[in-house]
C-alpha cells in the first residue's frame, strides 16, 4: 500500500512538471516570433493575436488557407478573418486548432474547408491523433517542444504572413478535364472519424456562439462529384449551410490555366483572390458580421493591408 | 504500431497489463496470447495464418520428438545389454528425421518468403535465356518477425531433439513462445529455457518491476527518438545520394550509420525488455556495450547476442562436432600439426555461421559480402593471432597495456563502420563506390564548411544527438565497469533518484525528434 | 583423470586446470579449443559428444569435464 501511495506521488509530482514546462512554453509560444515553426506554427500564431479580434476563422487542409485572403476580404468588407489550416489537417487536428482559437477568441463564424473531413489514415493513426491532439491541446509542451531549436538554429524562416495567408504567385496550369464535375449519384464515404469530430466541432462553436459554414475551395484534383453528394448529404443530415465552389467555378472566374499554383490541386494568389471576393459577397448577404476598419483596435489590420497589398504590386503574376 | 509509438507503449501497454492483472491467474498467459495476436494482427493483418500455421506445426514436430524419446526408453528398458546400442541407433535416426523435417519445412516457408524473388531475379539474371524457362518475381508478403519467430521454432525443436528440454504439452503455450508481442517483431530471439518460466508463471504484476519497465521503455525512447530518428535524416540524404558527397562525409556517413543502427536497435531492445519486465517476463539481453569491444569476434559477442548465441548453438557447433570436421581435426594434425587444422577447422565452421549471418539480414548480395567481410576478418585474427602474439612479447607490451586496449578499440571502429557502410549502402555496387571515394576525394574539409547542415539536421538536432551519445557513452562506460545501473541508482537517495528519471522522462518530451519537421522513422530491425 | 590432465595441457599447458573453474566463462578456452578438446576426449575414451553437450556448464572445469565423459560413458 505505501508503495502504491509513493507511485501516485510520482504520477502527480510528473504532471505538475509537465504542467509548468506547459505553462513555460506557452508563454514562450506567444511572444517569441519564430520560435514556433512547421505545423504547429498556426497554434502559436492564432493564439498570439490580441483578445477578442478575430470574427470569422477559416479552418481545413492547404485548401483552404489557399483560397482565402483575409487582407482582400477585409478590403472589401471589413470582416477581421484568420487563416488557421494546416498542410493535410486532419479533422482531430481542425478540432483543436479551433479549440485552441476559441481560448482568446470569440468569432461568429467558422469557415470549414470540406477536403480535410474526406481524410482517412486508418484506425491506428486516427487512434494515435486522437490521443496526441488532446495531449498538445492540454500540455502545449507536447506540441511546442521543438522551440528549444530556435535557441540554436535561430527563428524559424518566417515569411510574413497575413493572418495565416501567404501570397502564392507561382502558375502552373491545370490541363486536366474542366468538366470535372460530372454529374452522378454515387457517394464518396464519409469516414466514420470525421462524423465523430464534426459534432465536436458541431458542439463547440454552438457553445461559444459561432455559426459553422461549410465549404470546398475549387479544386480538380480534390474534388469531384461523389464529394458533393456525400458533402451535401451530410449538410442536410447536421444542418449546416454549405456551398460548393466547384460547381461554381465559372461564375468566380476561375481560369485553370492561370489561376492554378500546383496543377489544379491548389489555387495561387489569382485564384485566392477570386473566391475571396466570391466568398465576401456571400458573407455579407448571408451573415451580420461587423466592419471593422474604422475601429481603432483594428489599426494594425489596416497597417497589415497596406503591406499586402504592397507585396502584391511587386508580384510578378499581376 | 512500432513499438516506440504512443500507442503501443500508453494504450496497447497499460490496455493488456490491466486485463492481465484482472484475470485469474490461469488465463493470464491466455491473455498475453490474444493480445500478442491482436499485436501482430494489426501489424500484419491475413499473415497472421502463417504464424498460426507454423506454430500448429512446430507443436506437433515438438510432441512427436518426445514420444519418440519416451518409446526410445520403454524399448531400452526391456532390452538386453547388447541390443541396446541397435535401439538407440534406430531412435536415433528416426527423430534426427523427424527433427530434419521440422527444420527444412520452417526455413523452407522463411527461405521461400523471404529469397524467392532474389534467387528468380538471379537466376534469370545469369541464364538469361539459355533456360528453357524463367522463374517470375512474385509480390511476396512476407508477415512481421518471420525471421526471428523462424528461429526461434528451430532452436526450440533442437533443444527438444537433444533433450535439454521437454516438449511443450499444451499448444497455447507453444503459441506464446512464439509469439509473445514484446519480441515477435526484432527479437532478442529466445531459447525456450530463457523466457518459458515466467513467461507461463501468470504472476501479479509488482509495482517494481512496472516503474523499472517504464524507465528502461523511456531510455529506450531516449535512444531511439534522441539519438537514431535524428541520425536517420543525415544518413538517409548521404547513402540516397552518394555519388555527391566527398569521401569524409562518407566516413561520417558510415561512422552516424554505426551510432544510428546501435541507438535504434538496442533503445528498441530496452522497450522490448522493459515491455517484458512489466509482466515479469525477463527477456534476453541483446547488446554489451558493443563499442568497447576489442576485435570484429568480440564486437559479434556484444552485438545483437541472442543472434550470435543462436548461430553459435544451431549452426557453428553442430557443424564443428559433425563427422567431416572431426575427422579433418585428426588427420590434419597428424599431418599438418595444430596450426593449420585449426584454422581449417575454424574456416569449415565458421563459414556456414557467417554465410547465414548475411542471409538472414536479407536477400541481397550486400548483405552476404557483409557476411563475408566479417568471416574473412574473424578468420584473418585467429590466423594473425600466433604472430601478433610474437610482435608483442618483442615489443614488451603487456596483453593489458591501455595504449594497447585504444588501439585495439580503434580497430574495431574501423572494422565495424566499414561493415556498416556496406550494410546500409543500396546494394554492393553503392558500397565499392563509397568505399572507394573514401580514398578518392577525402576532403575533410568538407565536414566543417557547414556542408554538414545541408543534410536535413539543423545545428540544434547535431548538438541534440552528440549530448544524446555522450550521455548513453557515460552509461555504457559505468556499465562496462561492471555496475547494474538499474541497482546502483536503487542504492541512491529517492530524491536524487527520482530527479534522474524525471530528468530522462522530460528529455524524452522536450528534445526527441517527433512532431513539426520530423517523420517517423520505421524500426531498421523490423525489416530483417 | 590422469588421462584427462594429460590432454588437457597438451591443448594449452599455461592453464592451471586443478583451480580452474571458469574455464569457458573466463575464455581461457577458446571455441576452437573445446573443439580439439573435445575430438581427443572422444579418441581418448571411446564417446561420442554431441553438440548438445555443448554448454558452459560442462566444460567450465577439469571436474565437470570429467564428470561429462563418466556420464557418457555409462550411457
Amino acid at each position: 500500500m505505501k508503495k502504491r501511495k509513493k507511485i501516485i506521488l510520482a504520477l502527480i509530482i510528473f504532471i505538475a512538471l509537465l504542467w509548468i514546462c506547459s505553462a513555460g512554453i506557452q508563454i514562450v509560444a506567444r511572444n517569441v516570433k519564430g520560435a514556433i515553426n512547421e505545423r504547429s506554427r498556426v497554434f502559436a500564431s492564432v493564439s498570439s493575436e490580441p483578445e477578442k479580434t478575430i470574427d470569422l476563422l477559416v479552418a481545413g487542409d492547404s485548401e483552404s488557407y489557399t483560397s482565402i485572403s483575409p487582407m482582400d476580404l477585409w478590403n472589401q468588407t471589413g470582416i477581421a478573418a484568420y487563416d488557421c489550416g494546416q498542410p493535410a489537417q486532419r479533422i482531430q487536428e481542425t478540432y483543436y486548432v479551433l479549440k485552441t482559437a476559441f481560448q482568446k477568441q470569440s468569432p461568429k463564424l467558422v469557415l470549414l474547408e470540406t477536403n480535410t473531413m474526406f481524410r482517412n489514415p486508418g484506425f491506428l493513426t486516427n487512434l494515435q491523433l486522437s490521443l496526441t491532439e488532446p495531449l498538445n491541446y492540454h500540455f502545449p509542451i507536447f506540441r511546442y517542444h521543438n522551440a528549444w531549436k530556435a535557441l540554436f538554429d535561430g527563428p524559424g524562416g518566417l515569411k510574413s504572413g497575413y493572418m495565416g495567408f501567404e501570397i502564392r504567385d507561382k502558375t502552373v496550369s491545370y490541363e486536366g478535364d474542366e468538366n470535372y464535375m460530372k454529374e452522378t449519384k454515387d457517394k464518396t464515404e464519409i469516414p466514420e472519424v470525421t462524423r465523430i469530430y464534426m459534432d465536436k466541432i458541431r458542439n463547440l462553436c454552438r457553445k461559444n456562439g459561432a455559426d459553422l459554414l461549410l465549404f470546398s475551395a475549387p479544386s480538380p484534383v480534390n474534388y469531384n462529384y461523389k464529394k458533393y453528394n456525400a458533402l451535401k448529404e451530410y449538410a442536410e443530415e447536421a444542418d449546416l449551410p454549405y456551398v460548393d465552389l466547384n460547381l461554381r467555378y465559372r461564375d468566380i472566374g476561375i481560369d485553370w490555366k492561370k489561376d492554378s499554383y500546383d496543377k489544379g490541386d491548389h489555387l495561387n494568389i489569382d485564384g485566392a483572390r477570386k473566391v475571396t471576393e466570391f466568398m465576401a459577397k456571400y458573407l455579407t448577404d448571408n451573415y451580420q458580421l461587423p466592419d471593422r476598419r474604422e475601429d481603432g483596435r483594428w489599426k494594425e489590420w489596416n497597417e497589415l493591408a497596406e503591406s499586402y497589398f504592397k507585396e502584391l504590386e511587386q508580384c510578378v503574376i499581376l | 504500431m512500432a513499438y516506440q509509438s504512443l500507442v503501443y507503449g500508453f494504450v496497447f501497454l497499460p490496455l493488456c497489463l490491466l486485463v492481465y492483472q484482472i484475470a485469474p491467474q490461469k488465463w493470464r498467459r491466455r491473455v498475453l496470447l490474444a493480445f500478442s495476436y491482436l499485436f501482430f494482427w494489426l501489424l500484419s493483418g491475413k499473415l497472421i495464418v502463417y504464424l498460426l500455421g507454423t506454430t500448429v506445426f512446430v507443436h506437433c514436430i515438438g510432441i512427436w520428438l518426445e514420444w519418440l524419446r519416451s518409446e526410445q526408453k520403454t524399448a531400452l528398458a526391456s532390452a538386453e545389454r547388447c541390443e541396446k546400442k541397435r535401439i538407440k541407433g534406430i531412435y536415433q535416426k528416426k527423430s534426427r528425421r523427424v527433427l530434419a523435417f521440422g527444420v527444412l519445412l520452417l526455413i523452407g516457408i522463411l527461405a521461400y518468403l523471404k529469397y524467392y524473388n532474389f534467387f528468380a531475379g538471379n537466376l534469370n539474371g545469369i541464364f538469361g535465356s539459355a533456360l528453357p524457362f524463367t522463374l517470375e518475381e512474385k509480390n511476396i508478403l512476407m508477415p512481421v518477425g518471420i525471421s526471428f519467430y523462424t528461429l526461434q521454432a528451430i532452436g526450440y525443436l533442437a533443444d527438444v531433439y537433444w533433450g535439454k528440454i521437454r516438449a511443450e504439452e499444451k499448444l497455447e503455450n507453444t503459441a506464446l513462445f512464439l509469439a509473445f508481442f514484446p519480441q515477435i517483431m526484432e527479437g532478442p530471439i529466445c531459447r525456450y529455457s530463457d523466457t518459458a518460466g515466467t513467461l507461463y508463471s501468470g504472476k501479479s504484476l509488482e509495482i517494481d518491476n512496472l516503474t523499472e519497465g517504464y524507465i528502461r521503455i523511456f531510455w529506450g525512447l531516449f535512444k531511439k527518438k534522441v539519438i537514431a530518428d535524428r541520425l536517420a535524416i543525415g544518413v538517409d540524404a548521404i547513402f540516397g545520394n552518394y555519388t555527391s558527397y566527398s569521401g569524409a562525409m562518407t566516413v561520417f556517413a558510415a561512422a552516424a550509420y554505426t551510432v544510428q543502427l546501435y541507438m535504434e536497435f538496442s533503445g528498441c531492445m530496452d522497450i522490448i525488455i522493459g515491455s517484458g519486465q512489466l509482466f515479469g517476463v525477463k527477456l534476453p539481453e541483446n547488446f554489451r556495450q558493443p563499442f568497447a569491444a576489442q576485435s570484429a569476434a568480440e564486437f559479434w559477442r556484444r552485438w545483437h547476442i541472442t543472434l550470435g548465441t543462436w548461430f553459435k548453438t544451431y549452426i557453428f557447433y553442430p557443424v564443428s562436432m559433425s563427422g567431416p570436421v572431426k575427422k579433418w581435426n585428426q588427420y590434419g594434425r597428424k599431418h599438418f600439426g595444430k596450426y593449420i587444422t585449426m584454422l581449417g577447422t575454424s574456416a569449415m565452421a565458421l563459414f556456414p555461421v557467417w554465410l547465414c549471418n548475411g542471409l538472414w539480414h536479407g536477400a541481397r548480395w550486400s548483405y552476404i559480402f557483409y557476411g563475408m567481410y566479417y568471416f574473412t576478418l574473424i578468420l584473418l585474427g585467429i590466423a594473425a593471432e600466433p604472430l601478433r602474439d610474437r610482435v608483442l612479447e618483442l615489443l614488451h607490451i603487456g596483453e593489458k597495456s591501455a595504449g594497447l586496449k585504444v588501439v585495439r578499440i580503434a580497430k574495431t571502429w574501423l572494422i565495424i563502420f566499414t561493415g556498416e557502410l556496406f550494410f546500409r549502402a543500396d546494394g554492393l555496387r553503392a558500397g565499392i563506390y563509397m568505399f572507394r571515394s573514401i580514398f578518392r576525394n577525402f576532403d575533410l574539409n568538407s565536414l566543417f564548411d557547414g556542408r554538414l547542415l545541408e543534410l536535413g539536421m539543423s545545428r540544434a538536432d547535431l548538438i541534440a544527438i552528440a549530448a544524446g551519445c555522450v550521455v548513453v557513452a557515460i552509461v555504457g562506460a559505468v556499465k562496462e565497469r561492471g555496475v547494474h545501473v538499474r541497482e546502483a541508482l536503487g542504492r541512491k537517495p529517492v530524491f536524487i533518484r527520482w530527479s534522474i528519471y524525471y530528468a530522462l522522462l522530460l528529455a524524452v518530451i522536450v528534445i526527441a525528434a517527433y512532431g513539426d519537421g520530423y517523420q517517423a522513422v520505421d524500426m531498421i530491425y523490423a525489416g530483417f | 583423470m590422469e588421462k584427462l590432465m594429460e590432454i588437457l595441457m597438451e591443448i594449452d599447458d599455461s592453464i592451471d586446470y586443478e583451480k580452474e573453474k571458469a574455464l569457458i566463462d573466463d575464455r581461457l578456452l577458446d571455441s576452437f579449443g573445446v573443439i580439439t578438446l573435445v575430438s581427443e576426449l572422444e579418441d581418448a575414451f571411446d564417446i561420442d559428444i554431441e553438440a548438445s553437450e555443448m554448454t558452459p556448464d560442462n566444460f567450465n572445469s577439469a571436474e565437470s569435464i570429467y564428470n561429462m565423459v563418466k556420464r557418457l560413458q555409462e550411457n
